[in-house]
This record gives C-alpha cells, sequence and structure tokens, in this order.
C-alpha cells in the first residue's frame, strides 16, 4: 500500500476514532432521521415520496459541513503541517485525505438511510437508483468543497464551528428538506440557490441527472476548488 | 572535519521586526550541537529555517546530509496510535517500518496507545522515533528531553550519544544547560537575531569565566567567594583562615557553570 492509499485509510480510522466526525457523521443525522422521518410522514404522508432524497441532503450537509472543518483545522492550524512539511509531503495531501476520508463516511451513511428508510417509514424508492447515487456522489463533492474553504480560510479552530453552522443552517433550512422552497419568500428563496444542498436535493427528486440542477452544482464547485488551490497556497507561505 | 551544516547570512523579518539578522554559522559533521538562546532570541525561527519548514528573505543554508526533524508536541492527530504514525512516516520516507524503532526508543507500549493519551514525555520519545526512520544523516532536536522525568532524560541523553557514535549530527535547541553542558561538543548562542558565541563550552569558559568560583568548608560554616585570580586571591582568603586558627575541610574552585556564562552574554548589552 502506498503512502497515499495508507494515509487516506488512516485518516478514515482516525475520523471514526474522532467523536466529531462520528456525531456529525452518523449518529445526528441518523436521530434526525429516526424523528423527522416520523414526523414528516405523520404530517404530511406524500413526504415519503422524498423522504430518501431529503434526509439524505440533511446527512450530507451535517457530515460535510460541520465533520470536516474541524479535521482540516487540526491540519492546517496546528502543528500537524509541520509534519508534512518535515518529510517532504505536499501540503495538500492533508486535504485529499481528510476529503477521501469524508467522502466515504457519508457515502456509508446515504447507503444506511437508503436502506432504511423504505423499512421505517415506507418512503418511496427512487425510480432510478443509479441516478440516485449519481447524485448522492455529486452533493457529498460539492459540499465538501464548500467545506474544504471552511476549514481552510478560518483562522481560528475556535471559529470553525461557528462558520460551519453559519453555512449549514441556511443550506438545510432553505434547500426545500423541510418545506417546499417555492414557498419561501423569493430573497430566502435566492439565497438557498447559492448553497450545494438545493440543487442537490431537487437532483434527487426529480431523480434525474438535468443541466438545470447539475450546472449551478459545478459552477459551485469550480469555485470552492478555485478558492481551495489560493488557500492551500496561503497556508503554504505563512 | 567536514561541515554537515553552514549557514551564511541568513536574515528573517516577520512584517518590520528583524528576528534573524545575519546568521553565519557552520557545524561539524558529527557534532552534538546546541543552539542557545532567551526565549524571543529567534531560536525556533533559525531552526525551522534550516529544517526547511519556514521561509527566510535572504542569506544561504547548505546541508550535507539526509535530515530528520523531531517534531514538537500537537504535530501528529489526536487519535494516530504510534504505531500508525510510524507506518505513515515510513511511508511518506518509503522505508520500511518496524516496531525495533519504538522498542530501541523503550517505548514499545506507545505502539497502540493514541496520541492524545500519551503524556508528554512520551511524545517526546515518538517524534524522536519519527525523525529518525529514515536514518538521517543530521537530526534536529527541539528541546528534546522537556517534560521527561530523571530517568526518561538519562536514558534519551544515552541514545543521543549512541546516535553521535553511528556519526551522526545532532543539531538541538534546549533551554536546560546542564544538559548541554553534558552533552554537547559545541554550541551558539543566539542574541536578538545574531550570534552572540559560537564555540565549545570550554572556549565560551575562556571568554566569559573571568571569575573563580570558590567554595570553602570548614568545621563551623561553608562560604562561597568570587575571585578574579586564581593564585593572589585565594591566598588572600587562605590566609585570612589561617589568621583565625579556623580548620579548612574542603575547597572547591570552579570557573562556572555554563547557565552563568550563558545568562553573562545574554545580558551583557542589556545593562
Amino acid at each position: 500500500m502506498n503512502g497515499f492509499l495508507y494515509g487516506a485509510v488512516l485518516q478514515w480510522k482516525l475520523d471514526l476514532r474522532s467523536r466529531t466526525m462520528l456525531i456529525t457523521c452518523y449518529a445526528v443525522p441518523l436521530a434526525f432521521f429516526a424523528i423527522m422521518g416520523g414526523v414528516f410522514t405523520s404530517i404530511m404522508p406524500e413526504t415519503t415520496d422524498t423522504l430518501i432524497p431529503a434526509m439524505t441532503v440533511f446527512a450530507v450537509s451535517m457530515g460535510a459541513l460541520i465533520g470536516l472543518p474541524p479535521s482540516l483545522a487540526e491540519i492546517y492550524r496546528s502543528d500537524i503541517k509541520k509534519a508534512y512539511q518535515a518529510n517532504g509531503v505536499p501540503l495538500s495531501l492533508g486535504l485529499a485525505m481528510t476529503n477521501i476520508s469524508a467522502f466515504v463516511h457519508l457515502l456509508i451513511m446515504s447507503a444506511v438511510l437508503y436502506l432504511i428508510a423504505p423499512l421505517a417509514f415506507d418512503a418511496k424508492i427512487p425510480d432510478n437508483p443509479g441516478v440516485h447515487f449519481c447524485g448522492v456522489i455529486i452533493l457529498i463533492v460539492v459540499s465538501l468543497g464548500i467545506s474544504s474553504i471552511i476549514g481552510l480560510a478560518v483562522k481560528n479552530m475556535a471559529n470553525t464551528s461557528m462558520f460551519s453552522i453559519l453555512i449549514f443552517i441556511p443550506s438545510t433550512m432553505l434547500s426545500g428538506i423541510m418545506f417546499p422552497a417555492d414557498l419561501l419568500p423569493k430573497a430566502f428563496g435566492l439565497v438557498g440557490k447559492l448553497f450545494p444542498a438545493t440543487w442537490g436535493y431537487a437532483l434527487m427528486a426529480e431523480n434525474s441527472l438535468t443541466g438545470h440542477n447539475l450546472l449551478p452544482l459545478f459552477a459551485i464547485f469550480i469555485i470552492a476548488v478555485l478558492l481551495c488551490i489560493i488557500l492551500l497556497k496561503r497556508v503554504e507561505k505563512r | 572535519m567536514t561541515d554537515a551544516l553552514q549557514v551564511k547570512g541568513l536574515r528573517k523579518s516577520y512584517g518590520k521586526k528583524e528576528v534573524l539578522k545575519g546568521i553565519d554559522l557552520r557545524v561539524r559533521k558529527g557534532d552534538i550541537f546546541a543552539l542557545l538562546g532567551v526565549n524571543g532570541a529567534g531560536k525556533t525561527t533559525m531552526l525551522e529555517c534550516i529544517e526547511g519548514l519556514r521561509k527566510y528573505d535572504s542569506g544561504s543554508i547548505s546541508v550535507n546530509g539526509s535530515v530528520g526533524i523531531q517534531l514538537q508536541s500537537a504535530s501528529l492527530p489526536a487519535y494516530i496510535k504510534g504505531m500508525e504514525a510510524i507506518r505513515l512516516f515510513a511511508k511518506w520516507n518509503r522505508v520500511s517500518a518496524d516496531a525495533s524503532m519504538l522498542a530501541a526508543l523503550g517505548t514499545d507500549s506507545l505502539a497502540d496507545k493514541k496520541y492524545r493519551e500519551m503524556s508528554t514525555g512520551q511524545k517526546r520519545r515518538l517524534h524522536l522515533a519519527l525523525a529518525l526512520i529514515s536514518n538521517p544523516d543530521i537530526v534536529f532536536l527541539d528541546e528534546p528531553t522537556a517534560g521527561l522525568d530523571v530517568e526518561g532524560r538519562i536514558s534519551l541523553h544515552a541514545y543521543i550519544r549512541t546516535l553521535k557514535n553511528l556519526g551522526k549530527t545532532i543539531l538541538l535547541a534546549s533551554h536546560d544547560m546542564v544538559e548541554v553542558e553534558n552533552l554537547c561538543d559545541s554550541i551558539a548562542i543566539l542574541k536578538d537575531g545574531l550570534i552572540a558565541f559560537t564555540g565549545t563550552v570550554e572556549e565560551l569558559t575562556e571568554k566569559v569565566g573571568t571569575h573563580y568560583n570558590v567554595r570553602i568548608k570548614t568545621s563551623q560554616e561553608t562560604k562561597d567567594f568570587e575571585i578574579d585570580n586564581i593564585g593572589s586571591g585565594l591566598m588572600a582568603i587562605l590566609k585570612d583562615y589561617q589568621k583565625e586558627n579556623t580548620v579548612i575541610q574542603d575547597i572547591q574552585v570552579d570557573r562556572g557553570s555554563l547557565e552563568q556564562h550563558f545568562v553573562k552574554i545574554a545580558r551583557e548589552d542589556d545593562r
């Protein structure tokens, strides 16, 4: 196993040991699913149609936006980055390994939700599971891009959680998973379109990989990648 | 003997504050070399520039051989285990990892222990093991024994001497003057961003140890004197005791410790 692969697997294990990742990727999304799944489907039985996409968007947003930034801050705001430099390892490796690890955790959680939602709440299985999981993968990748910006940009480790929550709350509230996005005031609806959760939810709910949902996600991802490159260069200079 | 490290005109500023003001330094191959300085003198900045962890403004650094760096605490993820860290660093350095590295440092028990659960001393030992993983020619140690108990300190000193016997050059930063005096072949004292002294401890004593400390023990008391001239000064003290018919039980004479000399140099222009 080469250094990169070993590092990625190790990071995955470290994330499992770290309570932050365990709570944000698994415990809270499952608890939310158990409570809100029951509430939604009993008040509005038609939500069973969109329960899997809605719960997946919540889990991905939570795990990515709240779970990943502390791992990145641990590397780039502490002496851990010196361990990379001292061993001639590019600083971008930390970003890559934490993202791969978070990606796998979020994919596992999304699969768990996909499997248990029909059993627990009689949720409708997406017509095309392949398209659904493509949507999940795209949403995870774009959401991790946004959370990487937070992890690399926030100067103080203690502030990381605050910024994560500031992005996470509007992201989920305005995405349409709680209530239809067209019921929101126009301004809120526009703000919601800045977050990948809105487009990811639309993509999964429609169960089709169409350009009008994919293009905004692609644009957000490109901006996130460019910002991450700039932020990494800033870390290297420091 | 060839140089393991050569630094010429090294300068580094943080904003308007110039921390290193043109450092010139040479470290001989196979030496244990200590970098001393009061807090804020620029030791860490200088070490990090040499180690390649920090960019410098001007000057040149020439390192003759491969380098291993003992990092400070908090430079590993909290949940990583000792053996996992060894394996990860081994992969990064493309060498094979084995537990003997931990065993050699008496830290076998750290293999399955999480970093966050290790004591300061255990972390330092693990970081030393990680620094040595690629069998480097030059080893950088930053406060290697800080936080260690006496036993740990003695065994780590023995290990550092073993490294020297293996032909490695060791460059360490330390606040522990006894450690430096016992361990190091040569030292440099950094003061206000410049090297105020470089040479052996004996050469430092020759340079600043102009006073002699004399301790005389009699049946009644133990008294300390400070004299400039060992011949006439000591003679005068002994004559006084003779006049009083006091029986001297013991006389100790020394030229001051490294700590005293260091303080003298560090405070030279502050007075």
